[in-house]
């Protein structure tokens, strides 16, 4: 199981010049993640712990190191590769939903379709799927204003796993929920990791949800990591 | 991204700010509105002088007159010395005119003045004398009827301002009617020149008149623009039967002076030649016999690089308007950009490229450019046909016979849109650049 890492990073760094000041936000950090594996990332706010999210899910490139997912080297991509690794190889849910107001929830779920050319009828299907496998069926016609906040965040859910991706990234998904809808959301991710042997990095400030959720955590601590512990 | 969820996303974005999408459009609108009311204005001129006396073969015309004679067309005196022979513009010229390579025909400019007597109606006009040939072409605009059958006919066509001033209107109803030419013609039995007071005593002018029946064969639209057109008469007659009506044909006291009693002389000549290269022959001749030659080719030069300046001008007012509303385009779109700069983040979290987004916004300035290409033709058709109904309405008092003053040939209908589209793609380019490089790690974070 441990055999062949799916994420693998190597010394990675990331800076962040503003002017004159340099603010080092990743120092030196070497992960190895196995496929099928529930990771925790814990770490006070500033700790680095959204940069690492953000360099793992191609949003940003690192500025030292590597990093490589199922073979590939990620920190090499251009702009153009990037994209479609985002599109195929991971999906993302933030705290704040980040899903559009505008549109309805299937059409939110739909996206990332949209961009590979999937035609219409095609890709809301395929989200009333997935957003039936979230438990989201009865509100798919719904705008994200007529949602709970746990109704939205499985929407995000829906979104980020519609193309089937290796790895999912989930960046504080309860920090805007009462406990027991974050239960329910962080059992939904445990279950798709059960099920689709998807591997998930769950960012929290809380470790109690870690503790519960993540077969391994990592602490983050000024860009560096600090231990790494197992559950149990 | 397939190009239809490209249009499908720009429209429904646009449709979210239906406001400022329709002030933005509307600007390119009356840009476009604008930019063709001025060119098809300076088309419009061009059409009324260049094209149309090509499509009339004004252009294989040229007139050939005495030297020493006021050019008709210039008003300055054309060229020559008073010192040297006078060459005589006469039957036998003619004939040479006629025998030179490329000449079609010529034929003299005979004008009289006439009574015409018609339906109890008296009117005086100048009558011209044309060949049927030359009658049957496309210089003579039928509306009614049809030309002389020969030159020997006892028709003739009549224009239609003529028979607006009899006060009638429809020209189908005279065709085939009799009409009385009433012509003068001197009397030389009348005229004792021993004894000029007797003239003067019996109280009669050594005239008399001859009443000359004639069928209207056709009738003719009078000419908007008369000029260098061989066509200066409200009248024609063909020129076999003209032949055998004695007249004075002459068409000012000059010209009485100027003939030196010399009967068959001419005042003028046109010639219509098969091509313009023809036209350079019968000057080369008119100026070896000493005689003055106008060709309308000479002037096209100098026509065509006036209208290229007239339209580089009219162009260039019209251009103000749609650098403005291109301005709105890009103003318009930088604030979508800003508006919209999470929205542009959560689709390339998700998987967008670059060049979805660039779509995307530039699927939103292309249509605002069809919109405004379209409405802004609309709109330019409409205020020009406006112009032009008021123009025509207040020239037509002073007899004008009406003129579209504004032309749009096909390549503006159709450039004007494709101009306004790509006018709207290259405000475009600058925000969708800029939406392209929208950092979605900084749009995550915005509010």
């Amino acid at each position: 199981m441990f055999s062949s890492p799916l994420i693998e990073t190597n010394d990675l760094g990331k800076v962040y010049s503003t002017g004159r000041i340099q603010v080092k936000a990743l120092d030196g950090i070497n992960l190895s993640v196995p496929k099928g594996a529930f990771l925790g990332i814990a770490g006070p706010s500033g700790s680095g712990k959204s940069t690492l999210m953000n360099l793992l899910g191609g949003l940003d490139t690192p500025t030292s190191g590597s990093i490589q997912v199922a073979g590939r080297m990620v920190s090499s991509l251009n702009h153009k590769e990037l994209a479609l690794y985002r599109r195929f190889q991971v999906g993302m849910i933030f705290q704040s939903f980040n899903i559009i107001p505008a549109y309805t929830a299937k059409e939110n779920v739909a996206l990332p379709l949209l961009f590979s050319g999937v035609p219409k009828r095609e890709r809301l299907r395929r989200a009333e799927a997935v957003l039936s496998l979230v438990g989201l069926e009865e509100r798919k016609d719904h705008r994200p204003s007529e949602l709970s906040g746990g109704e939205q965040q499985r929407v995000a859910v829906a979104r980020a796993l519609i193309n089937s991706p290796d790895i999912l990234l989930a960046d504080e998904p309860t920090g805007n929920l009462d406990s027991r809808t974050s239960q329910g959301i962080l059992n939904l991710l445990q279950e798709m990791n059960r099920t689709q042997n998807l591997t998930v990095l769950l960012i929290s400030h809380e470790g109690y949800l870690l503790k519960k959720y993540a077969d391994d955590i990592i602490y983050l601590h000024d860009g560096r990591v600090r231990e790494s512990e197992a559950v149990e | 991204m397939r190009v239809v969820d490209s249009l499908e996303q720009a429209l429904s974005n646009l449709w979210k700010k239906k406001l400022r999408t329709f002030l933005t459009t509307f600007g390119v609108v009356i840009g476009i509105g604008a930019l063709v009311s001025m060119i098809s204005f300076g088309q419009g001129v061009q059409y009324n002088v260049t094209d149309r006396f090509q499509k009339l073969d004004l252009f294989n015309y040229i007139t050939v007159f005495p030297a020493g004679m006021q050019s008709p067309f210039s008003g300055e005196r054309a060229g020559s010395s008073a010192e040297s022979p006078r060459s005589v513009l006469d039957d036998d010229s003619l004939k040479e005119i006629t025998a030179l390579e490329g000449v079609e025909s010529a034929f003299p400019e005979v004008r009289f003045p006439a009574r015409i007597q018609f339906r109890e109606k008296t009117r005086f006009s100048l009558v011209q004398v044309m060949p049927a040939a030359v009658a049957a072409t496309e210089l003579v605009k039928l509306r009614a009827g049809a030309s002389f059958a020969d030159d020997y006919s006892l028709s003739l066509i009549i224009s239609d301002s003529l028979l607006t001033e009899m006060g009638i209107t429809d020209p189908d109803s005279v065709i085939g009617e009799e009409i009385t030419l009433l012509t003068l013609m001197l009397d030389l039995s009348r005229l004792n020149l021993s004894d000029m007071s007797s003239l003067f005593q019996n109280g009669k002018l050594p005239f008399s008149e001859q009443s000359h029946r004639f069928t209207i064969a056709g009738v003719a639209e009078r000419m908007g623009f008369g000029g260098p057109t061989p066509l200066r008469s409200d009248v024609y007659i063909p020129s076999g039967t003209a032949a055998d009506i004695p007249t004075i044909s002459l068409t000012s006291i000059w010209d009485f002076f100027r003939s030196s009693g010399s009967a068959d002389e001419y005042s003028m000549v046109n010639v219509k030649v098969d091509s313009p290269r023809a036209v350079d022959r019968v000057k080369a001749f008119a100026e070896e016999k000493g005689f003055q030659s106008f060709a309308l080719i000479d002037q096209l030069e100098e026509i065509r690089t006036g209208f290229v300046f007239m339209d580089m001008f009219l162009a260039a007012v019209g251009m103000i308007a749609l650098v403005v509303a291109s301005l709105g385009i890009v103003n318009t779109m930088v604030m979508a950009i800003l508006e919209r700069t999470r929205e542009i983040g959560i689709m390339k979290a998700v998987g967008a490229g670059d060049g979805d987004i660039r779509k995307i916004f530039l699927f939103e300035a292309g249509l605002i450019g069809l919109a405004g290409g379209v409405f802004g033709l609309c709109l330019g058709w409409i205020v020009t046909t406006a112009i032009n109904w008021i123009i025509n309405g207040i020239l037509a008092r002073q007899g004008i016979p009406f003129v579209d003053y504004f032309y749009f040939p096909r390549w503006l209908n159709m450039g004007s849109i494709v101009f306004s589209i790509l006018v709207s793609l290259i405000a475009g380019l600058y925000p969708m650049q800029r939406a392209a490089r929208v950092d979605p790690v900084v749009a995550l974070r915005h509010d």
